[in-house]
Parts: structure tokens; C-alpha cells; sequence
């Protein structure tokens, strides 16, 4: 058990800080975290408000070689400021973007539409929306319709998908990916009804909608690991939130069984392709292309399970970049007061993979995509369309050749 | 679940973990590497520190008492792992100059020298002739760097004070990675006309590119441009460690971040897999061969009681100097302290003495007798020990 007790100010955690590099008005983990900590008493006020430019990358607690929970310090200050003060709209607007999505799903056409209006937008801004980006466009056909359960038992491997808002509601499509790929390699995939993981509301601060996400969730999640399934997400932040903040922050009491039965989906697909004798031809994907990990797969501190798939596939050129934030955090690059601040990691960003002329950008995270993407200007592809990618080129080949046979 | 499977697995993320892990990889060996936080090199001045306590580097360790780690490497081992750094700093792009023959001088931020071996090129100028003048810029509300220390140690010089927008090292530094910021740094200083033959600044020339900024700098203004390492936060430093980081991604090696070794799973003498600290679920790491680098005390190699001192991840012996009483001289500056000695024993091929394991190997400040802080060799010594450890693990896998 380590506390901000345990902090020698050695500077690592404001090394690896992306809001302070480029935001004076933030005084970066060291003193927002440990130091500030020792200030901060039950029943006295909180005065400070720069604690929630902190966009809780959590680079800051990878780096920390005492493994001082640094950003969970501040994600508890982030809290308790919120408790004492009024939250402005934008933040009950993003802590319930689930409700968003839904809306914004069943009505798709018509809010794609009105979101990328020059009168809305400028509405946005009047609201405390940051107003340079695209927002997010939405989908009819969710995940949450059509089928929920996919794939014959092949292996003995039974997984429910956790896909998490932004696959479900903007990017079903590669959620189909993701779900014909398990089944596609053996697993019995269950796709049950769910909701947000609740990490825009805790981001949001706003506890007590964060725990009736997580809550709704976890009951699910329990009687589906109860009968022996084991929980995969693809979105990093998502997966984070279900092994670190269930247990650790919202203290649900199903939250230690969660983190223990949930993993990412490359690390379920890696694990079926070394040890369970998963056979299946990879195709020659001839492409050159930057791998942009997110924060919160750093974070999980698995690895980067995909770049071990992407070895296999003939002809990938990948290169790892983990060193920049994305700078859109979620919600948190979505509002005017930390426009500036998304903006200049968008930028820094972009700058190490254009660095590298690559056709396309990958990461595990929608939102990492969506901003990448607007300030590369190049694809950016989730790593399941590529492994699919190369799997359908194998299979054709495969195909092809025993049809030569005869 | 079970994990995916390894050649080789390093603990620890500093320089020796580093080379160890990419002298592993080059050699064809699937290698992972585990590491429970950044490394100290981070905070370092980025300077590749052979033997600083004298002036020639491999002079001194020629008189070195036969049981410091680097007698087990010996001198062509140790000339030869330095030029593999040099290569890797190349490949990585942020080029290293210097001779293991002869140590050259840096400047420090109170205004003293230093011995180093290997430096960024952005401070290959700091070794400056007696006599030149210098004059140092700094910048506004910078913690920990006072001009005038310096200027009142140097006769021959002068400082100028900028105001970057912003007072700390990393904030100034990544504003020197943008080219219009750079643009107006260098029309202020083209304004001041210093005639002076250096301009020393304090180590803030961007995070991504040192060498160009420094290039344009000193062109513009027609003078040699160096850096002066900063207390930590250390920009080199940080430079060094990602660009170490970005040559063992490029060539594949697989890196577990954050999360310390919790306990290992050993079958009779061999080591077969260790177990990290991961977010909600143990994540099992399983190799062949295992490389412990893990540092000493301040990056938690050792641990030290009351009375005596532990290995923290395999619980190998350790040898510690005496009692409690011996570890410490009374006068802080005094020279070598006994703790310093305290430490993992190697063998011949880098293998722990007294362990009962036999594919495990172990390199920089957690070996026995190094001594660093009093000879000032940290990260000469990882590198020298990571690749000769490396070089046996590699001999014991094939």
C-alpha cells in the first residue's frame, strides 16, 4: 500500500506530464498529487481549482518508480473539489454521454447534422465546448442492436465484450470487427445489453452517476464471469476503468472479481494464437504505419498486447510511439478551458507520426483516433481493422490454393 | 491465462536493463523488458559517466581492487560496450560524442566542472580552452539555475536573463520544440551582440530535437552554443531515456511499464516466469533467461534495514559491508561510504554467487563493489555490466 507519504520528489511523474509541459497554470503531479495532498483535510474547503486541469492520463503514476498512486490522488481531489463547488454545464453534459450517445444514435442522421451546423457549434461555444473539433458522429445501428451472441464453442473460451460508448454508438462497425474476429477464432462471444463504464462521469467528477454505470455494469459482468466468461474490452479506457476504478475508486464490491476476470482483447487474441493452436494465415499487409498507444494502455501496464499480433502480419511496418498524450482526454479536450491545452498535444502528437511519413495511424482508443486523426489528417484505424485486414488476405489466399489443388 | 513466451526477460528499466535487453535483441533473442517506474537516468545529466573520479577513465579503473564489477568485464569489454552505445545513440538520433581514453568537462549549474566520458552533443563545447569567455543565458524565474554563480566563478564571462513565458526547464524546453518560439529566442539574441567566444545555456534546447536547436542558435549567432544539466527535472536526461526507449520499440523488444515484480515462479534451479503488479490482474512474464537490473537503493534493487540489506526481487544473497556502523563515515564528503559497496556478487559470466538459480544474471549499481557515487561511474558501469551480462545470457540460451 503506498500513499503520497511515499513520494521522495525525485520529478519523474512531472517529467511524463503532458499538461504541464505545455500549461503553466498547472502545477503539474508532484505538487497537484503528493505534495498538495497533505493540505487537503475532510471539512476544509478545497481552493485548488487548477486541480482539474489535470486530464488523468496517468502517465504520471507509470512513471513513478514507488508506485505513488498519483493520479488516483488527484482524481480523489478532482472529486472533492466538485463536492464543494458548483460543476459548470459541460461537465453534467460529458459525465453523461452514454445518454448522449443514445439520443444521438436513434436519432443519427439528424444529430450528425445538427453538430457539424455552424449555428450549433457556435451554440457549443457559448456553452464551454471547445469549438475546433469535429464531434464525434453517430450511428444508427449500434451494437446494442441485432445480435447478441455470436461464435460456436470451438475453443473452451467464453468471452463477454464489454465494447464501451464509443464502439457502440459511433463505431459499431469495427465492434462487429472485433466481435466476428473472437468468434472467427474460436470464442463464443456474448455482446449482453450495457452501459457506460462510467469513466466520463468520475472525469467529470460526478461520483454518483459513475456509480450507477458502474453498478448496472458490474452485475451484468458478474453473472456472465459466474459462468465462466471472461470479460475483454478494446477501448483502453474502458478496460481501464473496469480493472482499476471498479475496485479502487467506486469500491464496488463485485469490483476485485472484475479486474480479475477482464482483459484486452489482443491479449485474448495473442493468448489463442501462442497456446491454444489457433491456426490461422496471416496475409501481407504492405503498409507503413505509426501505433499511437493510449495513456490508459500504458497504464494497464499489460504491454502493448497488439504489437505483438502485428509482428505476425507480413509486410507491416509498425512503429511505437508512446511518449505523447493525445491531448483530448475524453471529454476533457471537448471544452473551451482546455482547448489551448488539447490543442498543443494534439499537435505534439501528430508531429512524432508525421515524423515517420506513415500511411495510417493506429491506437486502441476512439478518442485518441478522432484527435490524431483530425490533426494528422491520415486514417486512423483501430488495430483490429489491420489484424482483420491481413487475416481475410490469408484466408483468400488460403483459398485460393486449395482450389489449385484439384 | 497464460503468457506469451520469452528468450529473455530484463527487470529493470534503467541503462544497464536497457543495454542488457537490446545487446538480448540484436542477438536475435525475443526480449522483454519489465521495469516498475522510470529510471533514475531520467533525473541524470545524461552523461555517460565511465570513471569521473580521475581524469583518465580507463587509467583509473586499470587501479581498481579486482572485485569491482568492472575487472569482470575488462577493458576491451568495456571500450567495446561503449561503442555499442555510441551506435544505439546514433540509430536513436541523438548522437553521443567523446573517448573512453579521455574524460572531457562539463559545466555544472553552480559553476564548478565536471568530469564525464561520453556527452549529448549539445554539450560537446562545455570542455572549454582556459581563457575563452562565455556568456550564459538564463531565463526568467528558472528554479535552480543562478547565472551569477557561475559568472563568479569564471572571470572571462557574462549572462543575459530571457523570458521564455515560462519558468521551469521542461515548460522552456518544449516551447524550443516550436520553431516560432525559437525564431524570436534567436532575434533576442542576436540583439544582445555578445562578442563573447560561448554562450552557455541552461539544458532546455527542446525535448525532441537538441542538436538542430543548437545548430540554428550557434549559426545565427556566429558562436559555439552549449548546455549546462539542470537539477531535476533533467531534460537531458529524459532525452537520453526515450531515446533508448525508441531503439528497444524499434527493434521489438516488449516493454511492461509501471508495475513492479511480485513474485517468482522458480521450477528447481531455473526461473521460469515472474509475476508484475499489473492494474486489477497479475500479469505472468515467462522466459528462458532472466536479467536482473534493478539498481540499488534509490531505485529499489536493495533494500536496507535495520541490520542488514536485501535484494528485493529474488531475494538473492547480498554482501554488505560489516555492521550497521560500518556503513557509514561520519563526514558526509569524506569519500567512499561502506553502504556503497553493499550489493549482489557475480560470478565470472555475471551469475549471482549463492543463488540457487541458474539462468539468472545480474548487472549495474545492484553489483557488489561499485562504488558509483564515490568513483562516479553509474552509467559506465551499467553499460559496461549490462552487455557483458547480457553477452553470457545470451551464451546460456543458445
Amino acid at each position: 500500500m503506498t500513499t503520497f507519504e511515499h513520494c521522495v520528489r525525485c520529478t519523474l511523474c512531472v517529467e511524463n506530464c503532458p499538461v504541464f509541459k505545455v500549461n503553466p497554470a498547472f502545477p503539474g503531479p508532484k505538487q497537484a498529487g503528493p505534495d498538495a495532498q497533505r493540505f487537503r483535510l475532510d471539512g476544509e474547503r478545497s481552493v485548488d481549482d487548477w486541480v482539474k486541469l489535470c486530464c488523468q492520463c496517468q502517465r504520471c503514476e507509470v512513471a513513478c518508480p514507488y508506485g505513488v498512486n498519483v493520479s488516483e490522488i488527484i482524481l480523489k481531489a478532482q472529486l472533492k473539489y466538485s463536492r464543494e463547488h458548483m460543476s459548470p454545464f459541460t461537465a453534467h453534459l460529458f459525465a453523461n454521454t452514454y445518454h448522449l450517445g443514445k439520443l444521438g444514435a436513434l436519432a443519427a442522421p439528424i444529430t450528425n447534422a445538427v453538430t457539424s451546423s455552424g449555428a450549433a457549434r457556435k451554440v457549443m461555444g457559448v456553452l464551454g465546448l471547445a469549438t475546433n473539433l469535429p464531434m464525434p458522429e453517430y450511428r444508427f445501428l449500434t451494437l446494442n442492436r441485432g445480435r447478441r451472441r455470436k461464435g460456436k464453442r470451438r475453443s473452451s473460451r467464453k468471452v463477454v465484450f464489454f465494447h464501451g460508448c464509443y464502439l457502440g454508438f459511433n463505431r459499431p462497425d469495427i465492434g462487429r470487427g472485433i466481435r466476428d474476429l473472437l468468434a472467427g477464432l474460436g470464442c463464443r462471444v456474448a455482446i449482453p445489453r450495457q452501459t457506460c463504464c462510467g469513466l466520463p462521469a468520475l472525469g467529470n467528477s460526478d461520483l454518483e452517476i459513475a456509480k450507477k454505470f458502474a453498478r448496472k455494469n458490474a452485475r451484468m459482468l458478474v453473472e456472465y464471469i459466474d459462468r465462466g466468461y471472461q470479460v475483454v474490452y478494446a477501448c483502453t479506457s474502458c478496460g481501464l476503468t473496469l480493472v482499476h476504478d471498479y475496485p479502487e475508486v467506486l469500491e464496488l464490491p463485485e469490483g476485485r472479481k472484475i479486474a480479475e476476470n477482464t482483459y484486452n482483447v489482443h491479449e485474448v487474441i495473442l493468448d489463442l494464437l501462442e497456446n491454444d493452436g489457433c491456426s490461422v494465415e496471416f496475409g501481407e499487409v504492405d503498409r507503413t504505419i505509426a501505433y499511437h498507444i493510449p495513456c490508459h494502455l500504458k497504464a494497464l501496464g499489460i504491454g502493448y498486447p497488439a504489437a505483438g499480433i502485428f509482428e505476425k502480419v507480413p509486410g507491416l511496418k509498425i512503429t511505437v510511439l508512446d511518449d505523447h498524450c493525445c491531448g483530448l482526454a475524453g471529454s476533457y479536450g471537448f471544452k473551451k478551458k482546455n482547448q489551448q491545452t488539447a490543442e498543443k498535444l494534439g499537435t505534439i502528437a501528430a508531429s512524432a507520426i508525421k515524423a515517420l511519413e506513415p500511411d495510417a495511424l493506429i491506437s486502441d482508443c476512439g478518442a485518441c483516433r478522432m484527435q490524431l486523426g483530425h490533426y494528422t489528417g491520415l486514417p486512423a484505424l483501430d488495430p483490429s481493422e489491420v489484424i482483420i485486414a491481413s487475416l481475410e488476405k490469408g484466408a483468400s489466399k488460403k483459398s485460393r490454393g486449395k482450389r489449385r489443388i484439384p | 491465462m497464460s503468457a506469451y513466451g520469452y528468450d529473455a526477460v530484463v527487470i529493470g528499466g534503467g541503462v544497464s536493463g536497457i543495454m542488457a535487453s537490446l545487446t538480448l535483441a540484436s542477438r536475435g533473442f525475443k526480449t522483454a523488458l519489465v521495469s516498475r517506474g522510470d529510471p533514475v537516468c531520467c533525473l541524470s545529466t545524461g552523461c555517460i559517466d565511465v570513471f569521473s573520479h580521475s581524469d583518465e577513465p580507463l587509467g583509473g579503473i586499470r587501479a581498481l581492487l579486482p572485485d569491482h564489477p568492472y575487472s569482470l568485464v575488462g577493458e576491451k569489454g568495456i571500450v567495446d560496450s561503449l561503442s555499442f552505445f555510441l551506435e544505439i545513440m546514433g540509430e536513436a538520433g541523438l548522437p553521443y560524442e567523446g573517448d573512453p581514453g579521455r574524460n572531457r568537462k562539463i559545466l555544472t549549474p553552480i559553476g564548478s566542472t565536471k568530469n564525464t566520458c561520453l556527452v549529448p552533443r549539445t554539450m560537446a563545447h562545455a570542455d572549454m580552452p582556459p581563457g575563452e569567455y562565455l556568456h550564459v543565458i538564463s531565463f526568467q524565474g528558472i528554479k535552480d539555475f543562478f547565472p551569477s554563480y557561475i559568472t563568479s566563478r569564471h572571470r572571462n564571462s557574462t549572462y543575459s536573463v530571457y523570458d521564455a513565458g515560462v519558468p521551469t526547464t521542461l515548460g522552456i524546453a518544449a516551447r524550443f520544440d516550436d520553431a516560432s518560439f525559437l525564431d524570436a529566442f534567436i532575434t533576442w539574441l542576436r540583439g544582445l551582440e555578445i562578442p563573447l567566444d560561448r554562450v552557455a545555456l541552461p539544458a532546455v534546447l527542446g525535448t525532441i530535437d537538441p542538436d538542430s536547436v543548437m545548430e540554428k542558435i550557434s549559426r545565427a549567432i556566429g558562436r559555439k552554443v552549449f548546455e549546462i544539466p539542470t537539477l531535476p527535472p533533467s531534460v537531458p536526461g529524459l532525452r537520453l531515456f526515450r531515446a533508448l526507449k525508441r531503439v528497444m520499440q524499434n527493434r521489438g523488444i516488449h516493454l511492461y511499464w509501471g508495475k513492479g515484480v511480485t513474485s517468482v515462479e522458480c521450477q528447481g534451479r531455473t526461473v521460469e516466469a515472474v509475476t508484475l503488479a499489473t492494474t486489477g490482474r497479475a500479469k505472468r512474464v515467462q522466459g528462458r533467461a532472466f536479467v536482473l537490473a534493478t539498481g540499488s537503493f534509490v531505485s529499489g534493487g536493495l533494500f536496507a534495514g535495520r541490520d542488514s540489506v536485501r535484494e528485493t526481487v529474488f531475494d538473492l544473497p547480498v554482501a554488505a559491508p560489516g555492521e550497521r556502523k560500518d556503513w557509514f563515515n561520519t563526514d558526509f564528503f569524506s569519500g567512499a561510504h561502506g553502504i556503497e559497496r553493499a550489493g549482489v556478487r557475480v560470478d565470472r559470466d555475471f551469475r549471482p554467487v549463492g543463488a540457487k538459480i541458474d539462468n539468472l544474471f545480474a548487472c549495474g549499481s545492484i553489483l557488489a563493489e561499485c562504488e558509483i557515487m564515490s568513483l562516479q561511474c553509474g552509467h559506465g558501469l551499467a553499460v559496461a555490466t549490462g552487455v557483458a551480462a547480457a553477452k553470457s545470457c545470451a551464451q546460456e540460451l543458445s
